[in-house]
Parts: structure tokens; C-alpha cells; sequence
């Protein structure tokens, strides 16, 4: 292991240089790009807009006629390519907040954990185990039957249950990185703890909250799927957990396409994800460098 | 790791893929393999809250009265009483002569594992079963206030550290070994009804000490079939009750079911088992339907499409033998306004929504079209509906809705606040909701839509903590009182009337009604009473269901119905047609 | 011996955990969830009546008793009985561990060795066609919904080709072998994605790694250096993982058993949560942590027992 640590400001750079010189890396780059965009310009109304709109016959199958028509048409005669598009919005929002509350939680208590050690580290661990040993559904579904329902419920069920893998990372490094030379020479002048921890120890394990975010992202993005099949998924706005909770039924009268367009479109952003986190864990994690 | 362990595990790995083949069926058995759609809740009567529960139960247990099976409207015919009661002129006292030298099915509980003989006490001890307040039975609303001292009884014993079944109560006395003795606190014709409900059926009180909690899986009655223990399975089978009494096949019929009558006389049950395959899921129970594993099913709503046109059966399914049973549920489903918000007092705001609420569209895209439009409260084919009555605010009719909306008060919905929708969280709850979302938004009204777990959403309603919410009732018997009670003041939350209704006039009217026998008078008060909800729109009544029920060809003497708990034993199978049939799947 | 103190203050540390998880069962189920009597007591419920239930679930009883009782059911597996079937609880999960486990036990089998022999190939061919082959199909099968690859293959395999039972179970090998021959192969499919990906990870962390480089620069063959030196190292690490899903195989297929209609953990699990049985969702919450707590101390045992890189040095 290399114990030499580059300031993490040209270690996110060299990242990113890698990832764009690499065809497969890259293209799953410009993939989380368009997700972002699309997302962003339906929450301003740009786009799709007009998804509740009822275009044509219930159920009515896909067609060339119309662009709106490609994915054929839900129950209330509602364009499922709208939908789908529509739907991105919901995602893109979950996965984002999700991370957000796992990684504040996450990091927040793994750095303290670490940092402080003793009774307030005895105390944490003891919390995420806690936490760790009731299984994840479990938690999910007792979390969301107390919040009740709506998308509230579902940024926080998933954010509560996601951040014990990245807390228990975070404490592990701090731990290492308290003793190196950098916070010996920061104890040296005085620092605060709170100056230690957040402007010196935190960029040093940025790269973790980066990799942890692509790997929460894409399964907050899933697990929103098994909610809905709870029945406690996203309401008044398409999902594409809902989308396929609603082909369940369709299934048997032959409409496949509401399913089509829901899982290829999860399908290809989890696939991003995945690419441009295993690219992000071969550029950034010190441990892997120099394959 | 060793290895000798990781070659163990793939030997009997490839042994598990090797060993599949499905069973053949025997076609020889007279088994009838039948779908239950819920979970069953246990074995004992007085919890029989659900109906598929309640179809179990029948099947082992019996009660003092039974809807005779080939008769339509439903009529009620004595079972294990010898006849229908006496009732005495003022309508308060019931007396029931008990047939003779029916027997408990046999079990360990009995001396000498010999099921003994049916005597009034063991209705009297029954009955108290269901009052006594530590089984907090879901079945004590059929009995609460209706039998004189009972509920008296109850409160008494609740306080007492253990419950005294020898206390005698005034309402249900043993006269001698083989007569019963009702006595009502005042006239309530529809007590009959709960005779016939699993509610009251006869458990015998060795059984209940026995098995103590363990009773639920220990079902012990007079029924045609038995079931040593239930253990929960996914799977209950039924075997014939060898000591069954000798209980004949109907011989008359409505026309109807003239063509039923063919094992007329025949000694009951006709199949010697019985498999229940719990499935909840549609999909696999259609499969199974279609390969020939189950004898009926109803057509699942997504299967409609494909399985039948014009109310004719596909080419595909005709060729397999299968008949198509189409028959009226008695049910009503309605959206129902919480009248504890004085919002929902203004007449006009329910009727301008009502009629801006497109109810074929909806009958089209949830019911494929089959259920009846209703008009009001009660479910047709119940005395008490006028069939030619059509209820002028049902919609859609969007000009004279918006109208209305804006005499209420509320011109294009302006200054009226933003309605809770309540649905329980099934996907076609959903959409159901999405719909009529969109319906309101036609005409300005804004609808928020809040799901949740059924049970929860069930105690949001008893708490009255709801704005506007869908649900369906299904009737507990074939009288309009079971409809109109679901606005009947004193029962608000959280009784029946999940709406908080509370009309002095409708009340007054509702309880003299009630108390009456059947007769023309009484059904012309129940008409006026129906006509009264509908015009006053104190809920958005949306369709009486249908059931389309596939049948297969070797299946006999089966009809749909929904009161009908103990359908089974009049069931046959015709075998030689069976093994012909199965060469087509 | 050192080891043994470490295994004792492992074990010990078991209690702490226990009763954290019980405070957070006691505080979602006792505190905050939603009044149960609605559902127990049917369509006609009284206020009196359920007054009278409160007081029949101990509900009107000081906090710190009820949980107390809910910490001694994490030691005595005395569930109770449940609020919808109104069996014993305890009974019910020996019926259900049955078919649960004839299901997720081969599953679990023949996944990870599926999933392990596809990692090593992919880690063997990192960054080849092959590797993004195996990712694209991996992440697929991920993406697909289990509920629609469930009825597909219960509509392709069962209904359309007849080659196996759609759903159903009976008890007692081999009568349940049909049975369970198709859920198993759908969720080896479903399941496969996630852990081919968890694998890849760790064996490649290991081929990373500096030995492994010296080794190479050795002369060593790449075949050889992958055998030899990352699968035995990441011998570790893949044991843990299959070891602490051990305690899940119980939870059996949580979305699938209904659909298959077999009478196990799963289904009743689900059933419990669409029923607010509290007791039944709380009981399998306590095994299952339970059995996580007890795996976990086996696997940090094994950890310190073997760990390579103290051997190494």
C-alpha cells in the first residue's frame, strides 16, 4: 500500500482525464449527463410537460405515427415515452437526494467515530450495528409505514437505511489518516478538531463519498422499484417504479410496453453508473492505482 | 473450504434440475381443486370476518340456517335446525326445534374420540362464545344490542377474571335437549340472516377446551368435510366426513337452475375431496385454470380482454370445454365524502362532483365494461331497489356540473381547498385514483392522492381522519338494512358508516323501517329511503359488480353467488367428460 | 490465548446489539406505528370493543414493560401470536423455514458458484470484451424487474412448454423438488447480476494488490497468478460475503413466494407487512438480526483466525 497521499484536487483531475480518454467511461459519462439534463428540463417544464395529456385509445400499442406514440400508450391513453421521460425526473431526484442524506449521515458519523475514538467511536459502532443487523427491507418498510406515504418517504426511507457501508468506509480512513504527518503538523499549530476534520481529512477522503455516491444513486434508483411493488413507491407523478408496478397487470393482456420502457431506461443509467463507478474506483482509490 | 462438502453440494445441485417433471393429473379422482384468493384466517367461526375465510369454515361447520342452494332471490331453509322457526306475533321471540342425532365430527376431544350428539346448549354456548369479550370476536356486530341481556352478559364478564359461560342469559336459552329459544331485545327481522352466517355456527365446547388457542387449527363441527389440522399451507385438503347425516341434493329449483337439479336427491357431499390452492396472485391461478389444475375461476380483469368478447368466450377456451358463468354481485362501490367536514355539507359541491365524474369511461377502463352503473346504495336484485330509477346527478355532464360547482360556492373550484383522496395501496386502487383525479380536474376541483396500506387506510377511516375516499361493501345478507345502514347515523365511525352521515330524518325513518317484517309496504320504504341517498348524493356511487366466473366442462351443479358459504358439497364432477376434456389441453 | 478473549468479547458484544435493535423494533412497532385494533376487530368495530383489545395486547401498559417484553422475545423466540391468523408465531416460522429453505438453499448454492466462476473469469479478463459482456448482461439482469422475469417463466416454462409446476408446494423432500426447480432457476437469473459484480470487485482488490505484482513480475503466468495467489487470498472476503448471507436464505423469496404460492417465510412476511401484523413483521425482524449478530461474530472470528496478510508477513 502506497502511504504517500496526493492532495485529492489532481487526484479528482487525473480522474477525470481518465475517465473521458476512455471510450466505454466516457460514454457512460455523456449517459449520466443526458439523464441530468432530461430530468432538469422536465422539473423546469420544458420537457414533457404535457405527459397526463390523453392522447389516444387505452392501451393503445406502440406506432411510428407520432414521436409520442414510439412507447404506445397506458391505460388512460397517456404516452408511455412521456411517461418514461417524465419518470427520469422522479429518479434522478431520488437518487440525488438519497446520496445526499446517506452520504451527509454517513460521513458525518464515521468521521467523528474515527476522528474521536473512544466512547464516542464505541458509541457509533454500536448504532450502525445496530442498523446493520436488521435487514434493509425490513427497516425500509417499517420506516415508510410510520412517515406514511409520499415522495418524502421515499427520500428518507432509503436515506436512513443507506449510509451504514459508507459510515463504516469513512471511519476506517479517518482512522488512518489521523495519525499521518498532515494532522500531526495541523496539531502542531493549534487547529480545531472542526478545522482538522473538515478542511484537512475531509477533501483526503472526498474521493470515497464519490464512489460511494455513483454505488447509492443506482440502488436507490432500484430500490424505489421494490417500494412501489410494496405499494409505497412514489404517488401523483409517473416512476418507473410505478410503470412497472402497473404492468403487473398489463402484462396479461399483451401491453409489454410500459414495462419495456421503464426497465430499459432504469437499465441504462444503472449500467452508467456502474461503468463510470468501477472507472472512478480504478482512478481514485489509492489502493488500486497502478494496475 | 473443503472440497469434498463443495461436490456434495453440486451432486444434489444437478440431482434438484434432473428430478423436475410436473405430476400428471388422474383424472379418475373425484377431487375438485378450487382457488382461494386471500389468505384463510384460521378456523374458528365467530372470526370469520372475510368472506374466503367464512368459505372455508362453511365446509366443516354448519350453522341453524342455509340459503337454499337452487334458489334465486336468496332463501333461507333450515339446516341444522328441523324447521324454520316460530316466531311469536310481536317479532321478539324465536323458537327453533333442532334436528335430531346430527353428530360432531369425530376427535380425540370426545369420550372415546366419538363425536357426539348436536343439542341446543351447544347454540347457547356458541352464541355466548362470540358475545364473550375476551375473544374479541370480529363477528359480535351481528349480535351487539339485538339479544335481550347478552350484552349485558358481556360487559358483566369482561370484569370478571375468567368468563362464566353457566350464567343464563334472557336472549338464547336451551328449552330442552332439542329446543332453542331467542329472545330479541326488540324486533329486528334480519336476525335470521345471522343464523345462516359463519358467525354463529355450532362449536362444541369439549373441542374449544381441548385445543385451547390451538382451536383455530382444530376444526371440529357437523359439516360434510373434515381437515385433521390446518398448518397454514398454501394447500388444504379436504376429506369426506364419514359420519356425515344423511343431507340430500335439492330436488327444486328456480327456473334458473332447472338445469342443476340432474343429482336431485342425491345424498350430499357429491366429491370425496376437496383442494384449496391459496393464490393470491392472478397470473398462476389463470395458468393453472388453463391447464385444466383448477375446476373455476373468475376471469381476471387483465385477462378480460383476450379470454372474452361480446360476453362469448374465446375461440381458444371454448375448444377446452369451458363454460362462462356470469353473475350479479351483491356489492356497491362508492367515493365517500367525510361529513364530520362541514365542507362536504354544501349538497351542491357532492352533486356538481358527482356529476362531473364519467362513470362509463371508468366502467370501461376498470371493469372491461361488465359491472351496473349505480344509482344508488342498494345492489340490485335486493327488494328495495326500483329498477326503473335513474339518479339525476349521475354523470358525466359537464356544463351543468360546473353550474352547480359554482352555486355551491366554488366557480371553476376557486376557493375551494385542495381534497384528500384516500385509496388503499393496490395498483388498480391507483389508477382508480389517478382517474378520478382527473376527472375532478375537468371542472377545477384539485384532488391530492394519499395511499396507504389497506389496514391503515381502514383506521384513517374509523378515526375519521379522511376528506374523500373510495371503497367497495359487500353485503353481509340479502337485505337493503345492510345497505342503508352504511349511513345510518348511529353507526358512524367507527362502525359501518365510514361517512359520518348523520340525518335525524334518515334515521328515524331507516329504524322504523327496519323493524318491519318483509312485506310490499317495507320494501316501498326502503325504495324511498335509497332515492333519498341518491338525490341527496351523499356519496359518489359508482358500479355494482359482476362476477364472470370460467367453469370447466366436467365441473356440475356450479353457480356463482356470493352468500352461498357452503357451495362445495352441492359441487360434482363428471369424470368420464373430465378425462375426454383433458385430451384438448 | 489472545483469540479466545477476542471470540468472548465477541460474543459479549452480541447483548449490546440485541438490545439496540430491539429499542429500534420497540420504538417503530410500540411507539410510532399506527393503531392496530382497526384491523383486528373487522368492519364493525366499537369504541368499547377496542378499548377492550388495548387492553387485551397490553398496549395500555407502561413503556418500559412493553420493552422489556419485546428484548425477552429476542432471547426466548416466544413471538406470540399473531394478530391476523392468530397462530403462534413460533409456529408458524418452523412451518415456514421449511419450503423457504428448499428454495433459497440451492438457490444460494448454485448462485454463488455461478456468480464466483463468472467473476474469475471476468477479473481473469478485466477490461476485455468479455468483462463488458458479462457487465451489460449482469446489469440487465439487475434492471429487469423479478416480477416480470417471475411471470414470464411462469407463463413460458409452466403454462406454454408444461415442463414445470406454475406454482404450488408439498411438503417433504422429494414430494417439493418439482416445486422448486423453476423459482430457482428465475432467481438465478435475477439474482446473479449484483453478485457477479460484488465478486469482480473483490477479487480484482486482490489483483491489485502489491504481491500480486510481484508475483507477476516473477514470471509468474497470469493463470497460474490468479489461482494461486487472488482466488486464495480473496478466499477471505468471498467467504464472508456467502457466509453473511446465510441468515437472509430465512426471508426465503420475499416477493416471489406468493406468486409461486409457496407457504414460506417470505409470503408470510409480505403478508404481514400488507396486514400491519406487527407482531409477525417484529418477530422476523428479531431472527433475522439475530441471526446476523451470531454470523457476524463468525465471520470476524474467521477473519482474525485466517487473515492472509498476516500469514504473508
Amino acid at each position: 500500500m502506497s502511504a504517500e497521499i496526493k492532495p485529492s484536487k489532481s487526484l479528482l483531475h487525473n480522474a477525470l482525464i481518465k475517465i473521458v480518454s476512455e471510450k466505454l467511461s466516457l460514454i457512460a459519462l455523456i449517459i449520466v449527463f443526458l439523464y441530468f439534463l432530461v430530468a432538469m428540463l422536465t422539473a423546469m417544464g420544458v420537457l414533457a410537460s404535457n405527459w397526463g395529456q390523453e392522447i389516444g385509445q387505452s392501451y393503445a400499442a406502440p406506432s411510428f405515427e407520432a414521436i409520442k406514440n414510439y412507447f404506445g400508450l397506458d391505460i388512460f391513453g397517456r404516452s408511455v415515452l412521456l411517461k418514461t421521460i417524465k419518470a427520469t425526473e422522479t429518479a434522478v431526484v431520488i437518487g440525488v437526494v438519497v446520496s445526499m442524506i446517506s452520504i451527509v449521515i454517513g460521513t458525518l458519523l464515521g468521521m467523528l467515530a474515527g476522528y474521536f475514538g473512544g466512547f464516542v467511536d464505541e458509541l457509533i459502532v454500536w448504532f450502525y450495528t445496530t442498523f446493520a443487523s436488521i435487514p434493509g427491507v425490513m427497516l425500509l418498510v417499517a420506516i415508510a409505514f410510520i412517515l406514511g406515504k409520499g415522495t418524502t418517504t421515499v427520500f428518507l426511507s432509503l436515506g436512513l437505511t443507506s449510509w451504514l457501508g459508507l459510515c463504516r468506509i469513512v471511519r476506517a480512513e479517518v482512522m488512518k489518516h489521523k495519525e499521518r504527518e498532515y494532522i500531526q503538523a495541523a496539531n502542531a499549530i493549534g487547529a480545531t478538531h472542526t478545522r482538522k476534520l473538515f478542511n484537512h481529512i475531509l477533501p483526503n477522503i472526498s474521493h470515497l463519498l464519490i464512489i460511494n455516491f455513483t454505488q447509492t444513486f443506482d440502488s436507490a434508483v432500484k430500490a424505489e422499484v421494490v417500494l412501489s411493488f410494496l405499494g409505497l413507491g412514489v404517488v401523483g407523478r409517473p416512476s418507473w417504479g410505478t410503470m412497472i408496478d402497473d404492468s403487473k397487470l398489463e402484462l396479461a393482456r399483451g401491453v409489454w410496453w410500459q414495462l419495456a420502457a421503464a426497465t430499459f431506461a432504469m437499465f441504462l443509467i444503472v449500467l452508467a453508473f456502474n461503468i463510470l463507478g468501477d472507472a472512478l474506483r480504478d482512478a481514485l482509490d489509492p489502493k488500486l492505482k497502478g494496475k | 473450504m473443503k472440497m469434498p462438502n463443495v461436490l456434495l453440494i453440486i451432486l444434489s445441485a444437478t440431482f434438484l434440475v434432473f428430478a423436475g417433471c410436473t405430476k400428471k393429473q388422474d383424472s379418475n379422482e373425484r377431487v375438485l381443486n378450487l382457488v382461494s384468493p386471500a389468505e384463510i384466517k384460521g378456523f374458528d367461526p365467530i372470526q370469520a370476518d372475510d368472506l374466503y375465510s367464512g368459505r372455508e369454515i362453511s365446509k366443516i361447520y354448519e350453522g341453524l340456517l342455509q340459503y337454499h342452494w337452487l334458489k334465486m332471490p336468496y332463501e333461507l331453509v333450515p339446516n341444522l335446525a328441523a324447521a324454520l322457526p316460530v316466531i311469536s306475533k310481536d317479532g321478539i321471540t324465536y323458537t327453533f326445534k333442532l334436528r335430531s342425532g346430527v353428530k360432531f365430527q369425530d376427535d380425540a376431544a370426545f369420550a372415546g374420540g366419538k363425536g357426539r350428539e348436536v343439542e341446543a346448549n351447544d347454540f347457547v354456548y356458541s352464541i355466548k362464545r362470540l358475545a364473550d369479550s375476551r375473544n374479541q370476536a370480529t363477528g359480535w356486530w351481528v349480535l351487539d344490542g339485538k339479544l335481550k341481556g347478552l350484552n349485558e352478559w358481556r360487559e358483566k364478564n369482561s370484569k370478571l377474571p375468567a368468563t362464566n359461560y353457566d350464567e343464563e342469559v334472557e336472549g338464547v336459552k336451551a328449552l330442552d335437549k332439542y329446543t332453542l329459544q331467542f329472545k330479541l331485545a326488540k324486533a329486528f327481522p334480519q336476525f335470521l340472516y345471522a343464523l345462516a352466517m359463519p358467525f354463529t355456527y355450532a362449536v362444541s365446547k369439549e373441542v374449544v377446551a381441548k385445543y385451547g388457542k390451538e382451536f383455530i387449527n382444530h376444526p371440529i363441527g357437523t359439516g360434510p368435510y373434515i381437515l385433521p389440522i390446518f398448518d397454514q399451507g398454501k394447500k388444504i385438503t379436504y376429506t369426506k366426513n364419514p359420519t356425515f347425516r344423511e343431507k340430500l341434493y335439492p330436488s327444486d329449483a328456480s327456473p334458473e337452475f332447472k338445469n342443476l337439479l340432474s343429482d336431485a336427491g342425491k345424498r350430499l357431499p357429491l366429491v370425496e375431496k376437496i383442494v384449496v390452492h391459496v393464490m393470491k396472485e392472478t397470473q398462476p391461478a389463470w395458468l393453472k385454470l388453463n391447464k385444466g389444475e383448477i375446476d373455476y375461476y373468475s376471469v381476471p380483469k387483465d385477462n378480460f380482454a383476450t379470454a372474452i368478447k361480446n360476453n362469448k368466450l374465446s375461440d381458444e377456451l371454448a375448444k377446452k370445454g369451458f363454460i362462462l358463468e356470469i353473475a350479479p354481485q351483491l356489492d356497491v362501490t362508492y367515493t365517500a365524502f367525510n361529513f364530520e367536514n362541514k365542507l362536504f355539507h354544501n349538497k351542491k359541491l357532492r352533486q356538481a362532483m358527482y356529476l362531473a365524474y364519467d362513470e362509463p369511461k371508468a366502467n370501461e377502463l376498470f371493469y372491461n365494461n361488465t359491472a351496473f352503473p349505480a344509482q344508488s346504495i342498494i345492489a340490485p336484485g335486493i327488494a328495495g331497489v326500483d329498477k326503473n330509477y335513474v339518479n339525476p346527478f349521475k354523470g358525466p355532464k359537464l356544463t351543468e356540473a360546473k353550474k352547480l360547482l359554482a352555486e355551491a360556492g366554488y366557480p371553476d373550484g376557486k376557493g375551494l381547498p385542495e381534497l384528500k383522496y384516500d385509496i388503499p395501496d393496490s395498483t388498480v386502487s391507483r389508477q382508480m385514483g389517478e382517474y378520478f383525479q382527473k376527472q375532478m380536474e375537468q371542472i377545477g376541483v384539485k384532488i391530492k392522492i394519499i395511499s396507504s396500506p389497506w389496514p391503515e387506510f381502514q383506521a384513517k377511516v374509523k378515526k375519521k381522519a379522511v376528506e374523500v375516499y373510495g371503497l367497495a361493501w359487500g353485503a353481509d345478507y340479502p337485505d337493503a338494512e345492510n345497505f342503508l345502514q352504511l349511513f345510518y347515523g348511529p353507526n358512524k365511525s367507527p362502525g359501518a358508516n365510514g361517512s359520518n352521515y348523520d340525518n335525524p330524518q334518515f334515521n328515524k325513518e331507516f329504524e322504523a323501517a327496519t323493524q318491519m317484517q318483509d312485506s310490499p309496504e317495507r320494501t316501498a320504504r326502503y325504495e324511498k329511503l335509497n332515492k333519498f341517498l341518491a338525490e341527496e348524493v351523499v356519496a359518489l356511487f359508482g358500479v355494482h359488480r359482476q362476477a364472470y366466473i370460467l367453469e370447466q366442462g366436467w365441473l356440475k351443479n356450479y353457480h356463482p353467488t356470493d352468500l352461498h358459504h357452503d357451495a362445495v358439497q352441492y359441487l360434482n364432477i363428471d369424470t368420464q367428460k373430465k378425462a375426454e376434456l383433458l385430451k384438448n389441453f | 490465548m489472545n483469540m479466545y478473549a477476542y471470540i468472548f468479547r465477541r460474543l459479549l458484544y452480541v447483548i449490546p446489539v440485541l438490545l439496540g435493535v430491539c429499542l429500534v423494533i420497540f420504538v417503530l412497532f410500540n411507539l410510532v406505528a399506527p393503531d392496530p385494533a382497526f384491523t383486528l376487530l373487522g368492519k364493525h368495530a366499537t369504541q368499547l370493543q377496542i378499548a377492550e383489545l388495548h387492553h387485551e395486547l397490553g398496549m395500555d401498559r407502561p413503556y418500559w414493560v412493553q420493552y422489556f417484553d419485546t428484548v425477552k422475545t429476542a432471547f426466548t423466540f416466544d413471538f406470540g401470536y399473531s394478530w391476523t391468523s392468530k397462530q403462534n408465531i413460533w409456529e408458524m416460522i418452523k412451518a415456514g423455514a421449511g419450503p423457504s429453505l428448499s428454495i433459497t438453499g440451492p438457490l444460494f448454492v448454485i448462485e454463488n458458484i455461478f456468480a464466483i466462476s463468472l467473476a474469475l473469469l471476468v477479473a481473469f479478463y478485466r477490461g476485455k470484451l468479455v468483462d463488458k459482456i458479462v457487465l451489460v448482461l449482469s446489469i440487465a439482469g439487475m434492471s429487469i424487474p423479478s416480477l416480470a422475469v417471475v411471470l414470464f417463466g411462469q407463463w413460458f416454462f409452466g403454462y406454454k412448454l408444461g415442463i414445470f409446476e406454475i406454482s404450488g408446494y408439498e411438503r417433504g423432500f422429494p414430494q417439493f423438488v418439482p416445486y422448486v426447480i423453476l423459482p430457482i432457476i428465475l432467481y438465478v437469473f435475477i439474482s446473479f447480476g449484483g453478485e457477479t459484480r460484488f465478486y469482480r470487485t473483490v477479487i480484482l482488490d486482490e489483483a491489485y494488490q502489491d504481491y500480486v505484482r510481484t508475483a507477476r513480475s516473477k514470471g509468474i503466468s497470469e493463470l497460474r497468478v490468479m489461482f494461486k495467489h487472488v482466488l486464495k487470498n480473496s478466499m477471505i472476503p468471498i467467504l464472508t460475503q456467502i457466509i453473511i448471507q446465510i441468515p437472509t436464505l430465512i426471508l426465503g423469496l420475499l416477493f416471489a413466494e406468493s406468486f409461486f404460492s409457496i407457504p414460506g417465510l417470505g409470503a408470510m412476511t409480505i403478508n404481514a407487512i400488507n396486514n400491519s401484523d406487527f407482531p409477525v413483521i417484529k418477530a422476523m425482524t428479531i431472527l433475522s438480526a439475530v441471526g446476523f449478530i451470531l454470523f457476524g461474530v463468525v465471520t470476524d472470528v474467521l477473519y482474525t483466525v485466517v487473515d492472509p496478510r498476516m500469514k504473508l508477513k
